[in-house]
């Protein structure tokens, strides 16, 4: 008996050694700290392309004048976009110079969000929703049917650079659980897409991927033929006619 | 009683009287005379289960039942001569002190590998070699040349 | 249990207890109560018991109002206390004599209020409240000790300690801890976290700080200092949720002068002293109020001493000068105290080299070549390290030689030392705060006085206040505008063609600060009166306001000028042929004459002594009472915290001894004597820890008649870590300078 025990504990302490590379920072793709590295230094110059540039400007326009630093999400974004999905630490330090922050503040924030990532991505970023809904349809059979497939771990790129797999929390999608998002940085801040396919099987997301590869679109939403959107499968079964107003309320009036 | 002196005989039978005397001797029975806490610790073994024996060569027991609880662990120490209590190394501490019932050898397989030294038993009382002494006290062999402040050589022109 | 649970029991039971109408409702609804709308109503009802305890506030807590009207009254604890709107409930606590427990709040930092441990349970509120963020409301009952505050301490505690490692005997800060401490007063005696503690990885902060961040418990007080006092945005918070930790993101190396204060504010063991780690446990040590003496602000620090060892000096509380901060330098160069030492009396023989002799020995020849020479001939030069008592003492020893030329370094040869207002920081340090323009001329404040630049730049922080810069080009922590890099810029103001000096006429309060590295130039005194002219065109010297500034730089300089430390003539040194050095090692010795007999009295081998014939080994500032004053004119003492080294002997003993070897005996055996010659020439010395400010103003002087040259100013202090002869033999400050100063 206490032999078992033992044996077990054993075990769980082995598994906890063995994840904590992978899983322990599972929420984003990097660590909380910026390691030089010949593609990733704050060395290299970075700027905003021309076109963005005037992006930066209409971003900022939103905000009050004194109040630049309100704009650093979107301009991390924009960032990372032009970027091919990830910042270096010197396109952080071009966001810090636009809002005229120190560039610790802008690093606080790259590093709160896992939105955006500080280390090299794929041209498609898969991201596989794992919260609870998804999960218990079936998230992680749909991670492992992916990572089997490109033949990588979480957070690593293939080889030719087209994908990588990585983790989301709840995208809101749990009505059409389990989803994963695409991010497309194939085509620039133009042509960045970041699409939901929802109502994914293994099979389903593999096709997926190999669609993308051979430069198709396939269509986002739900991925079951027999819904539309979020509606029922096979058709709608309340809600036939047209709704009523609630009785209480007078819509007209508001 | 009668047991203990069958097992015994039964020893003596299998492997001669100089062996079984040499194995006494060995195991401190005769050390019982002059030690009463021995003598004790050797009558409390009769009916006991060894659980383990540690790599010092300690032998751990315990007795369920008629003992009294709390009074149900005790350790055999393997020196005879001179034991104390830091002889336990850490992994037995626990079960011996009940505050783990998983036994040292349980622990050892637990324990990961990454740090953590030998146990050393504390020969504080066993004669001066044996005590540390801050650096500057006089009894302190290798670090007489210590000073408080370093004093500036009139040598540079 | 849960905690809204018992919230609400409580809130139940004390609202049953407080109104009356609701006492024999069962039903509970909203009660329409007089006395509940008005607070203030309810709160005169209720009076207090008479049998409170009088309360003395927290740590001298003291409360100014400003506005009477804004004066409210809450009740902490059932005890009612006046403050003024906008303070906090934890100030509120404090000044009611509470003390609660807090990690994330400082009173000199602003609120984060992240930590949560300064939970309390207010009457009404749902749930308990964090108090530091809280704004303290009218007629507020703040509940410090009942059970739901006792529990939410507890269970923030137990989170804290989460992931806290128990590794209290080897981290530094066990034993001044404040986790261990609060966790002893507040917290559970077991946990209930089974998992793997969360791990961090070190960060490099330089050779000052050692960070352990495995330890942090992410109160950002660090961070927070490192932005809003010392002004360098390094610092910050990464990542998120458990990951979350302090760091610079980049390898970067905190180049402040006032970094060794996260060590101080940290209240757990992740930033502590490199120097002093694994040195000592703080409780073996003794602590000794003393001062400063490595620049002129004079901070006021404690020597925690071992036996005869300085392990670490730690400032104290003096909010005039130094609030609570003090400058790296200050902070870590007592290793030089431990190295480089005199500790013999030697005498150079005549083969060159130096050999130990007695006292006797060296006395006896000091004094026969001081007979053998003119008047004229002696010079004696006080160090920047030398207290009051021993130049006073070497000034009364040389004046009985017949030599009037006695100065100390740093002082230039035309020091101006009668009007005191010509050599001090006339507004004084806290003062720095009311003004709203500041002129620097030719001074560089971040290296030449940290504490006088932290003022400046909390100034600037908080009132926007405008800097003018007139210097070389040189580091700010605060924003600033460099008008120009001579005198000449100096002189447009004066003439009114600048356009800073709008901003300086239509000031309030403006402050001219000007450097002391200007009393070694030669147009010192045209410099002088050009500012003069500034003051008076500006308005800045007024009878409620006297803004224009001198900063000087060395620990000696005001005390010596107090004393009347001039040297007679100009070119004494060139003709000198017994020099006197009281510890001077930043004296140029080049024009000394080479048959010039010269003694060095001091502490550490550093520069002069190379060129010296005797040395007489003297006790360093650590070992010693003596008087200092700083830079605006507040005698401190030091006092000794640990004992001299080999035979060295204080100051002004030696001096002393040896008058009665040359026949000319001084009047005075003890300190309390010398001080009393003191009084008669500068009585403001004997006024310990009070500022003396001075009594005439610039204005009085007669305009001097020279021209500015139109030499650039210069910087005074080129290396900020290496300033005087214990610094420079210091490991810790040789580090600094190799990693932390941009070459």
């Amino acid at each position: 008996m206490l032999a078992r025990l033992a044996t077990q504990r054993l075990l769980e302490i082995r598994q906890a050694f063995r994840q904590i590379p992978q899983t322990s920072r599972s929420l984003s793709t990097a660590l909380n700290y910026h390691l030089d590295s010949p593609d990733n230094n704050p060395d290299l110059p970075w700027e905003f392309t021309d076109a963005n540039k005037a992006k930066v400007k209409e971003i900022i326009s939103h905000y009050p004048s004194n109040y630049k630093q309100s704009a650093v999400i979107p301009l991390l974004d924009l960032a990372q976009q032009q970027h091919g999905g990830w910042l270096p630490v010197s396109a952080m330090n071009a966001v810090a110079k636009v809002i005229e922050v120190a560039p610790i503040r802008v690093y606080e924030v790259a590093t709160f969000y896992s939105m955006f990532n500080r280390s090299k991505v794929g041209k498609y970023h898969l991201l596989v929703c794992g919260t609870t809904p998804c999960m218990i349809r079936g998230s992680r059979e749909i991670e492992d049917a992916l990572l089997k497939h490109l033949g990588v771990k979480r957070n690593e790129v293939t080889k030719d650079g087209m994908f990588s797999v990585g983790e989301m929390e709840c995208m809101g999608c749990c009505v059409n659980a389990p989803m994963i998002t695409v991010a497309d940085y194939s085509n620039g801040s133009e042509g960045y897409t970041y699409n939901y396919y929802e109502d994914a099987t293994p099979e389903r997301v593999v096709e997926i991927v190999e669609l993308l590869r051979r430069g198709e679109k396939p269509p986002r939403g739900t991925q079951n033929p027999k819904r539309i959107n979020c509606g029922p499968e096979g058709g709608n079964t309340t809600l036939f006619g047209e709704p009523k107003a609630p009785p209480c309320r007078d819509l007209d009036a508001c | 009683m009668a047991s203990v002196l069958k097992g015994a005989l039964k020893s003596i039978r299998e492997r001669g009287l100089g062996n079984f005397l040499r194995e006494l001797r060995e195991e401190g029975y005769l050390s019982c005379l002059a030690d009463g806490n021995l003598l004790q610790t050797k009558i409390h073994n009769i009916g006991a289960t060894l659980v383990g024996v540690d790599k010092f060569g300690n032998k751990y027991y315990e007795k369920l039942g008629e003992t009294q609880y709390g009074r149900h662990r005790w350790v055999e120490y393997a020196l005879k001569d001179r034991y104390n209590a830091s002889q336990v190394p850490a992994e037995w501490h626990g079960w011996l002190h009940f505050i783990t019932d998983h036994t040292g050898d349980e622990l050892l397989m637990l324990k990961p590998k990454r740090y953590g030294v030998e146990h050393k038993e504390n020969l504080s009382g066993e004669g001066d070699e044996y005590i540390y002494h801050s650096k500057g006290h006089s009894l302190n062999p290798g670090q007489r040349d210590w000073t408080r402040y370093r004093a500036w050589e009139p040598t540079k022109p | 249990m849960g905690l809204g649970l018992l919230a609400s029991r409580a809130l139940r039971s004390s609202r049953i207890f407080t109104s009356p109408v609701s006492r024999n409702a069962i039903v509970r609804t909203i009660v329409s109560t007089p006395e509940l709308q008005n607070p203030e109503a309810s709160a005169a009802a209720q009076s207090p018991p008479e049998d409170l305890p009088i309360r003395t506030p927290v740590a001298g807590a003291r409360v100014e109002f400003t506005n009477p009207d804004d004066a409210i009254e809450v009740f902490v604890d059932g005890y009612p206390v006046k403050i003024p709107k906008g303070m906090t409930v934890l100030q509120a606590c404090e000044l009611a004599g509470v003390d609660i427990p807090r990690f994330c709040y400082h009173s000199r930092l602003s609120i984060a209020g992240n930590c949560r441990m300064c939970l309390v349970e207010v009457e009404k509120s749902p749930k308990p409240v964090a108090s530091c963020a809280m704004p303290a409301l009218p007629g507020m009952k703040i509940k410090t000790d009942t059970p739901i505050a006792k529990k939410a301490r507890e269970g923030v505690m137990e989170f804290l300690l989460m992931n806290h490692p128990l590794d209290c005997p080897i981290c530094d800060q066990g034993g001044e801890c404040d986790l261990q401490d609060q966790s002893m007063a507040f917290g559970s005696d077991r946990g209930r976290f089974t998992e793997m503690k969360r791990s961090v990885v070190d960060k490099n902060l330089g050779p000052l700080v050692k960070t352990v961040m495995t330890r942090c418990i992410q109160c950002t007080r660090c961070v927070r200092f490192a932005t809003e006092v010392a002004g360098v945005q390094d610092l910050g918070m990464l990542g998120r949720g458990s990951g979350e930790e302090i760091g610079t993101y980049v390898e970067k190396l905190m180049t402040s002068e006032l970094s060794g204060n996260v060590i101080d504010i940290c209240p757990v063991g992740a930033l502590t002293s490199k120097p002093f780690a694994f040195k000592a446990r703080n409780w073996e040590l003794k602590g000794t109020e003393s001062i400063d003496v490595t620049d002129a602000v004079g901070s006021n620090i404690r020597i925690d001493s071992r036996g005869p060892e300085v392990m670490r000096i730690l400032p104290r509380l003096n909010e005039d000068i130094n609030e609570e901060w003090i400058s790296d330098k200050t902070r870590f160069f007592y290793d030089g105290l431990k190295r480089q030492r005199l500790n013999d009396p030697m005498i150079r023989g005549a083969d060159g080299r130096f050999k130990a002799v007695s006292w006797r020995d060296a006395l006896a020849v000091v004094a026969e070549v001081i007979h053998q020479v003119k008047p004229e001939e002696i010079v004696g030069v006080a160090g920047q390290l030398s207290d009051a008592e021993s130049m006073m003492a070497l000034k009364d020893f040389l004046n009985k030689m017949g030599s009037n030329n006695i100065w100390c370094e740093g002082n230039g040869m035309h020091p101006n030392a009668d009007l005191r207002s010509g050599y001090l920081l006339n507004n004084g340090i806290s003062g720095l705060e009311k003004a709203d323009v500041f002129l620097l001329v030719g001074t560089q404040p971040r290296v030449e006085a940290a504490m006088v630049n932290a003022r400046i730049r909390k100034t600037v922080r908080e009132t926007h206040a405008k800097v003018g810069y007139i210097g070389p080009p040189t580091d700010f922590n605060y924003d600033y505008q460099h008008l120009g890099t001579g005198p000449q810029t100096l002189t447009e103001i004066a003439e009114g063609r600048h356009p800073f000096y709008s901003a300086l006429s239509n000031a309030k309060n403006p402050v001219i600060i000007v450097g002391a590295g200007i009393f070694e130039r030669n147009d010192k005194d045209a410099i002088f009166s050009v500012v003069e002219t500034i003051a008076k065109k500006g308005n800045i010297i007024r009878p409620d306001w006297n803004g224009l500034n001198v900063l000087l730089l060395n620990a000696a300089q005001a005390a010596s000028l107090d004393l009347g430390l001039v040297p007679e003539s100009e070119h004494s040194i060139e003709s000198a042929k017994f020099v006197y050095l009281m510890g001077a090692d930043d004296v140029s010795l080049e024009k000394v004459p080479s048959d010039a007999f010269v003694v060095y009295q001091g502490h550490h081998g550093d520069q002069s002594v190379y060129r010296a014939n005797v040395i007489l080994p003297a006790a360093a500032f650590t070992e010693k009472e003596g008087t200092y004053v700083n830079a605006e004119g507040c005698a401190q003492q030091t006092l000794p915290a640990v004992p001299t080294v080999g035979d060295a002997r204080d100051d002004w003993k030696i001096i002393r001894a040896l008058s009665e070897v040359a026949g000319v005996r001084l009047p005075y055996d003890t300190l309390g004597a010398i001080r009393n010659r003191i009084r008669t020439v500068a009585p403001n010395l004997l006024h310990m820890d009070e500022r003396q400010p001075a009594t005439f103003s610039a204005l009085l002087k007669p305009e001097s008649g020279n021209k500015t040259s139109s030499t650039p100013f210069g910087t005074a202090v080129e290396n900020f870590y290496m300033t005087n002869s214990i610094t420079r033999a210091s490991k810790i400050m040789a580090q600094c300078t190799a990693m932390l100063l941009k070459k």
